[in-house]
C-alpha cells in the first residue's frame, strides 16, 4: 500500500550538533504506529517535522503521494496533520466547544449553536465530555479527549501523540487506546511517542526504535519483545530489567528512627485526615492516581502549601512540632522536596547546571555571610554534576536545553546539595530516559542505604514495588493502607488505591 | 535556537558601546560646542544621575519588577528635604526624616509587591503619584525648591576632583557597590534565581519576599541620592520633573543597555553602556535644538523598538520552552 507519509534521509540540526540524521520513516494509512527511544533519540523531532512545528535541514517528506514541506503547524493541519502535545494547547477558561471551534468562531458567536453543534460531533466519537464544561475543570484524559476531538474536527488524517498516556490513570489509558482503535476504525493513522513499552507492544501495529537521532529499526509489534525493545533502545543488553519484580523480605531495608509523623492532617478538599510516619534508612514509595492528594500532602509537609490553620491537624519532625509558612523552613530543617514539574517550579530555565546547582547551596547557606565564595561553590557544584553524571553539550548550555533525564538530575542535584535529612521525590523518572531511569532509582537506593529518610511518589507501579521498602497507598486526600513489598501485588495496590 | 541569540546579547553590549562611541565622534565632529569643557561636564552629570536612577531599576528588573515611582521618589523626597531646611529643624534631622520617608516608601512598594501579590507596575504607579500629590499638596509650597547658599549640598555640587564632577566618582562608586552586591554577595544572586523562576525560586528555600521588599528599598534610596546630585547641580529641585519623560529615560537606559525585562538576566556592565549611549544621545538632540516634542517622539521610538527586540530575545517561559526540546 502506498504509505500516506514517507520521510527520506530527514536531518535537523541545532547549531551543527544534529538531533535526526537520515531518518527514513513511513506511515501507513490507518495503521498505529509507535515511536520509541530513550529521550534525546530525536523522537520529538521528527514528530514535529512532520508537524510543521520544526523544519528539517535537509531530506523530504511525501503527504499523499505529493512532496511538502511545512512551514508552520498550522500549514500542517490543514492539510490534515494534527499533533497533540504532552502538555495541552487547550484553552483553560474556555469551554468543550468553543475550544473544539477555536479558530473558526464566525463573526457573530451565537454559544448554543456550538454546543449543539459540538454535543452532536462529539456523540458521533464517542467521547462523554459535556461541551459547555470549562476545560480546566476536566481530568487529563479528558482534555486530552477534547483535543482529539479538535484534531478530528479539523479532519486529520494523520494524528500524532507526544507521550499521550504519561498523565493518564490506568483506567484512563484503556479509554485511550480503545478511542485510538475507534480513530483507526475511521482510517486516521496514528503516531504516538511512548516511553512505556508495553503499550507500544500491546496497542500498536507497528513499531520504529530511534537511539542518539538515528533510526534503529521498524518493525510489526507482533515481531518484537520486551528484551529486543529495550536492547535496540539502549544498545546494550540489560541483563535483567530495571524492575526486579520479586522482592524478599531479607532485602527490605529496616525503618531506622522515625523522623516524620503526620497526624491528620487536612488541606481544603485534597487532603482529609492524613495521618502517616517516614522512617530514615528506607525508601517509602508512596502510590496514588492523579488527584489522589499524594503531591498536595508532601507539599504540605515541604512548607510549599500549607494546612487548614483550624483543624489542620499535627506534623512532628522528630520530636519537635512543625508548621511551615514557607519552603524555605522546610529546607533549613533538611526536608527537601523535588518536584514532579520540572519546568514550572523545579530548575531555573535559561541558566546553566552549575548555576542552578548552586542555587541549591545558597538558598540553603545558613552561615549569615552575606558574601559567598564563588571557587568552592563551583567546585562543590561541578562535584555533583559529575556525581550525578550530568551531561551537557557544554558547560554553559542552558538548563531548558538538556534532556528531560539531565533536567531531572539537575533538579535533583538542586536538592541533594543542601544536605537533607528527608528527600521526597515525587515522579522521579516521569519523561527520563531509560539510562537515567537506571541510574536515579540507584540513586535514590543509595541515599537511603546512607540513612536518608527517602519518599518516593510514583503512579507507576513496577517502580513503587522494585524499588519501595513500605509502600504507602493515597487515595481521596489520605493514605488507605500499608503494604510490604513482599506481599503486594499490582493488583492489591491498584485495588487500594481505587476503591 | 535560543543559544545564538544568547551570542548575539553578549555582544549588545558590545554593539550599544560602539554605537554610543560613534555618536559621540560624529557630535564632536559636525557640533559646535560639543567638545566645550562646559557641554563635556554636563554629559557626564547627566550621564551619572541617569546611570545611578538606572542603577537602582536594574537591580529591581533583573528580579522581575519594574519601580515606576523613581523619579516621584527622587524628586519629591529632595524636595521636602530641601522645604525642611528652610522652616525648621537642624539639617542632620531634616536629613533624617527624608531618609525614614524614602525607606518607607521603597518598603511600602515592596510589602505590597511581594506580600499583597499586587503588580508591581500598578502598586509603583499609584504610589509614585501619591508621593507625588501629598507632598506637592502637603509638605512643600512651590514647585521648585532653591538649595540654601552654602548648605553641604551646594558644594558637593561645586566639587571637583582633578576637574571632574564628584558625581563621576558617586556613580562610579554606586555602580561598583551595585556590581559587588549582585555578582559576590547572597543576596544579590538572590536576584536572579527569583528574577528567572520565582516559583522554583521559593520551592528551593530562597527568601523571595523579604528580598523583594529589599529590592524596593534599594530603588527607592538610589533614586534618593539621584535626586541630591540633580539637585547640587542645579541648586534646586523641580517637582516637574515627575510629569516629564525621565521615567522613560530610565527605562531606556536599562533596557538598551541589555538587561532583559523577563528578569534574571543582565549585570551594571549594562547599565553603564546604556547610560553612556542615551545620556549622549540626550545631549546631541539638546544641542541640535530639536524640540522637547519631537525629542520625546525619537526617544520613545527608540523605547518600543528596544522593548520589542528584548521581547524576541528573551521571550517569556512557554516560548524557551518550545524552542528548548530539541
Amino acid at each position: 500500500m502506498e504509505p500516506i507519509i514517507r520521510m527520506q534521509k530527514v536531518t535537523k540540526t541545532y547549531r551543527g550538533v544534529a538531533a535526526i540524521r537520515d531518518i527514513d520513516f513511513d506511515l501507513q494509512p490507518g495503521e498505529i504506529h509507535a515511536l520509541l527511544g530513550e529521550n534525546g533519540a530525536g523522537k520529538s523531532t521528527l514528530t514535529k517535522i512532520m508537524a510543521g512545528a520544526v523544519e528539517a535541514t535537509s531530506g523530504a517528506m511525501t503527504y499523499l503521494g505529493r512532496k511538502v514541506s511545512f512551514t508552520s503547524p498550522n500549514e500542517a493541519l490543514l492539510a490534515g496533520i494534527a499533533m497533540v502535545f504532552q502538555e495541552t494547547s487547550l484553552i483553560p477558561s474556555m469551554t468543550v466547544a468553543q475550544n473544539i471551534y477555536l479558530g473558526e468562531e464566525k463573526f457573530l458567536n451565537r454559544l448554543r449553536g456550538i454546543y449543539i453543534s459540538a454535543q452532536q460531533f462529539l456523540q458521533s466519537l464517542n467521547f462523554s465530555v459535556e461541551p459547555t464544561a470549562l476545560v480546566e475543570t476536566l481530568g487529563a484524559a479528558k482534555r486530552q479527549m477534547v483535543e482529539i476531538a479538535r484534531a478530528v474536527h479539523h479532519d486529520a488524517k494523520v494524528i500524532i501523540f507526544d507521550e499521550p498516556t504519561a498523565t493518564l490513570t490506568p483506567e484512563e489509558k484503556r479509554h485511550f487506546f480503545a478511542l485510538l482503535a475507534r480513530l483507526k476504525k475511521r482510517g486516521v493513522s496514528i503516531v504516538f511517542i511512548s516511553h512505556a513499552l508495553e503499550e507500544a507492544l500491546t496497542h500498536a501495529d507497528r513499531i520504529t526504535i530511534m537511539r542518539d537521532g538515528a533510526h534503529v529499526l521498524t518493525a510489526p509489534a507482533g515481531e518484537l519483545n520486551r528484551d529486543l525493545v529495550i536492547r535496540s533502545m539502549v544498545g546494550r543488553t540489560l541483563s535483567d530489567t530495571i524492575y526486579n519484580r520479586n522482592r524478599v523480605a531479607a532485602d527490605l531495608r529496616k525503618p531506622g528512627e522515625k523522623i516524620l509523623s503526620v497526624e491528620d492532617i487536612s488541606m481544603g478538599s485534597m487532603v482529609r485526615n492524613n495521618s502517616f510516619s517516614i522512617f530514615t534508612g528506607q525508601i517509602t514509595g508512596v502510590f496514588g492516581l492523579i488527584g489522589s492528594g499524594r503531591t498536595e500532602t508532601f507539599k504540605i509537609v515541604s512548607g510549599i502549601y500549607k494546612r487548614n490553620f483550624l483543624r489542620g491537624g499535627e506534623i512532628r519532625l522528630g520530636e519537635r512540632q512543625i508548621r511551615y509558612y514557607v519552603p524555605r523552613e522546610a529546607v533549613q530543617d533538611g526536608i527537601v522536596y523535588v518536584t514532579e514539574d520540572r519546568k514550572s517550579e523545579g530548575f531555573f530555565e535559561t541558566m546553566s547546571i552549575a548555576e542552578n546547582l548552586m542555587s541549591g547551596l545558597l538558598a540553603a547557606d545558613r552561615s549569615g555571610k552575606i558574601g559567598i565564595n564563588m571557587r568552592d561553590m563551583r567546585k562543590l557544584a561541578a562535584g555533583w554534576t559529575s556525581r550525578l553524571n550530568i551531561r551537557a553539550i557544554n558547560e554553559n548550555a542552558r538548563v531548558v536545553e538538556l534532556s528531560g533525564g539531565n533536567q531531572q538530575k539537575v533538579v535533583i542535584g538542586k536538592g541533594l546539595i543542601q544536605q537533607p535529612r528527608i528527600v521526597i521525590f515525587d515522579e522521579p523518572t516521569r519523561g527520563v530516559d531509560v539510562g537515567a531511569i537506571a541510574e536515579i532509582h540507584q540513586l535514590m537506593t543509595e541515599l537511603a542505604d546512607q540513612g536518608l529518610a527517602v519518599v518516593m511518589i510514583s503512579s507507576y507501579l513496577p517502580e513503587i514495588m522494585s524499588l519501595s521498602d513500605r509502600i504507602l497507598v493515597c487515595r481521596q486526600g489520605r493514605i488507605v493502607e500499608e503494604f510490604s513489598p513482599v506481599d503486594a501485588t499490582e493488583e492489591k495496590i491498584m485495588y487500594a488505591a481505587v476503591h | 535556537m535560543g543559544k545564538g541569540f544568547s551570542v548575539l546579547r553578549a555582544d549588545q553590549e558590545r554593539i550599544v558601546l560602539i554605537i554610543a562611541a560613534v555618536l559621540f565622534l560624529a557630535a564632536a565632529i559636525f557640533l559646535p560646542g560639543f567638545l566645550e569643557p562646559s557641554n563635556l561636564i554636563a554629559i557626564i552629570r547627566s550621564i551619572s544621575v541617569l546611570g545611578i536612577l538606572a542603577a537602582g531599576m536594574a537591580i529591581v528588573i533583573i528580579g522581575r519588577g519594574i519601580d515606576l515611582s523613581a523619579v516621584a521618589v527622587m524628586a519629591m523626597s529632595v524636595a521636602w528635604y530641601l522645604q525642611m531646611l528652610g522652616t525648621r529643624s537642624p539639617d542632620w534631622m531634616a536629613l533624617l526624616y527624608a531618609v525614614a520617608a524614602v525607606l518607607a516608601i521603597g518598603l511600602i512598594n515592596g510589602f505590597l509587591v511581594a506580600y499583597a501579590d499586587v503588580p508591581a507596575i500598578f502598586v509603583t504607579l499609584a504610589s509614585g503619584s501619591f508621593v507625588f500629590g501629598f507632598v506637592r499638596s502637603q509638605l512643600i509650597n512651590q514647585d521648585a525648591i532653591a538649595v540654601p547658599p552654602e548648605h553641604w549640598i551646594e558644594r558637593l555640587g561645586r566639587l571637583r576632583i582633578e576637574g571632574i564632577p564628584s558625581e563621576v566618582f558617586i556613580f562610579f562608586g554606586i555602580t561598583c557597590i551595585a556590581f559587588i552586591f549582585l555578582r559576590y554577595t547572597k543576596w544579590g544572586r538572590y536576584v536572579y534565581y527569583a528574577g528567572d523562576n520565582p516559583v522554583t525560586a521559593r520551592n528551593s528555600g530562597i527568601p523571595v519576599r523579604p528580598m523583594l521588599v529589599l529590592r524596593y528599598i534599594i530603588s527607592a534610596l538610589t533614586a534618593f541620592i539621584a535626586g541630591l546630585l540633580t539637585a547640587s547641580s542645579l541648586l534646586s529641585i523641580n517637582t516637574r520633573v515627575v510629569n516629564s519623560t525621565l521615567l522613560y529615560d530610565i527605562i531606556l537606559v536599562v533596557v538598551i543597555g541589555g538587561i532583559g525585562l523577563s528578569g534574571g538576566k543582565g549585570s551594571m556592565r549594562n547599565v553603564i553602556v546604556g547610560a553612556l549611549l542615551i545620556g549622549i544621545m540626550l545631549n546631541v538632540m539638546t544641542i541640535l535644538d530639536i524640540p522637547n516634542i519631537y525629542q520625546n517622539l525619537i526617544k520613545s521610538t527608540i523605547l518600543l523598538i528596544a522593548i520589542i527586540i528584548d521581547g524576541l530575545m528573551n521571550p517569556r517561559d512557554e516560548q524557551t520552552a518550545q524552542q528548548g526540546d530539541i
